[in-house]
């Protein structure tokens, strides 16, 4: 049973605690709001060359560019999970590998292979301890700039391209609200051409259409890369500043608790010590 | 009027209505005023400038895309900047750095292709800067 003084450690323990997760709330709240920044500067950018690169290859001819070409036969195919390196977010790392996770469950015996590319240290541990078949992984990234999406992009459009992967499916964490975050698996590679129904637009093309798109492709998978690594850092900062106040939250709640525990075990202290005392002299009245 | 919009992944640079756009396409410069064709170009390294109601101005970009399609047009940018926000010491140390290192490097290699690109970025910059409105 715990004595006086432990409940009182107790108390003044989580109380620090309660100082940390409050402090680390306040951290994910600013860096949050500049990862939000990053986002909008981004977004514009990138839903303008998706569909620029939409209508592009509209209708173009399955050869026109190797990573427009679908294989008719899939059996290995990539996931590229993209969560973070650290922890104390909540679900939001756990979240990205249980999806891949129960896609290689649900589809696996489909495919002779399916690899899993990681971003993020905590996904990979995930991921590896469960023996799932990790083709690369990418950890300890410090910050999320041009040179590392050349290298992602650089890797994926070879995996695609040399035949190891017929297929390459992207999963992370999308940005709706600071609350609100939803996880997203589409297909990547090869780039579907949605068929919208539309007449392709005839453009007049300098150079060829066929020379833009050799160009606008590789431009679209890096950006799309970009895209999605600024989505899934905003969400973790957003994660982490739910759980944080979460944590925050039950810290108050666990002390107030235990002062109500502690100030009870003291009355009764109190009580028995009055009563001992009472018992004492009403035995001495007695000789 | 054209609708225009010009986007980096750093910001949005320009959406209004202008009366022309001209740029540097693959094939030279060109044009747009409204009522022109559908239009797919790159954009090369060089200077964009639109006009609007008498009124001039220049961009310098290091390359892109750019679309016309209903009167809209769309250009998109690795990067670009305003005239006016152009750091013309910042472009002239770029410069020096590009030809320090053009000399030293040997003309076949990779890297000599590179910094000329850099050279003439750096030099577009400031032709562009100097013709900012005062």
């Amino acid at each position: 049973m715990a004595t006086l003084r432990d409940i009182k450690r107790k108390i003044g323990s989580i109380n620090s605690t309660q100082t940390i997760t409050r402090t680390m709330k306040m951290v994910s709240a600013s860096k949050l709001r500049r990862a939000q920044e990053d986002l909008e500067k981004v977004r514009g950018y990138a839903l303008k060359i998706e569909e620029l690169t939409g209508r592009v290859i509209q209708n173009m001819p399955d050869d026109a560019h190797p990573l427009l070409a679908a294989r008719e036969d899939v059996k290995k195919v990539l996931i590229f999970a993209i969560a973070s390196d650290r922890g104390l977010c909540g679900a939001f790392n756990l979240n990205i590998g249980q999806h891949a996770e129960d896609f290689v469950r649900e589809n696996g015996h489909f495919y002779e292979r399916t690899g899993i590319y990681t971003f993020g240290r905590k996904v990979n541990d995930y991921l590896q301890r469960r023996k799932y078949d990790i083709v690369k992984s990418f950890v300890d990234v410090k910050k999320i700039d041009k040179e590392i999406v050349d290298v992602i992009a650089g890797h994926l459009i070879q995996f695609y391209t040399s035949g190891e992967f017929d297929k390459i499916y992207l999963t992370y964490t999308c940005f709706r609200s600071p609350i609100k975050q939803e996880i997203v698996f589409e297909e990547f590679l090869p780039i579907s051409r949605a068929d919208s129904g539309e007449e392709p637009i005839d453009y007049i093309c300098e150079p060829e259409r066929s020379k833009i798109a050799e160009s606008l492709i590789p431009k679209y998978v890096s950006t799309k890369i970009y895209y999605a690594l600024v989505e899934s850092q905003t969400c973790e900062q957003a994660a982490r500043m739910t759980a944080m106040e979460n944590a925050t939250n039950n810290c108050g709640e666990m002390v107030k608790y235990l002062t109500l525990v502690y100030n009870k075990r003291r009355q009764e202290g109190i009580t028995n010590e009055m009563m001992d005392i009472v018992g004492g002299a009403e035995a001495l009245r007695g000789t | 009027m054209l609708d225009l919009e010009i986007i980096t992944p750093e910001k949005i640079l320009v959406k209004e209505q202008v009366d022309m756009v001209e740029a540097k396409g693959a094939y030279g410069e060109f044009g747009v005023l409204p009522g022109h064709t559908q239009f797919l170009t790159t954009i090369e390294i060089g200077e964009i400038r639109y006009m609007k109601g008498g009124t001039t101005n220049y961009l310098a970009t290091s390359g892109g895309y750019a679309e016309v399609l209903d009167d809209r047009v769309t250009i998109l940018l690795d990067d670009a900047e305003l005239a006016e926000e152009i750091d013309v010491e910042k472009a002239k140390r770029e410069m020096e750095e590009a030809e320090k290192a053009l000399k030293a490097l040997a003309f076949d290699e990779n890297q000599y292709k590179l910094m000329e690109m850099a050279l003439f970025k750096a030099i577009m910059k400031i032709e562009v800067a100097s013709k900012r409105h005062l």
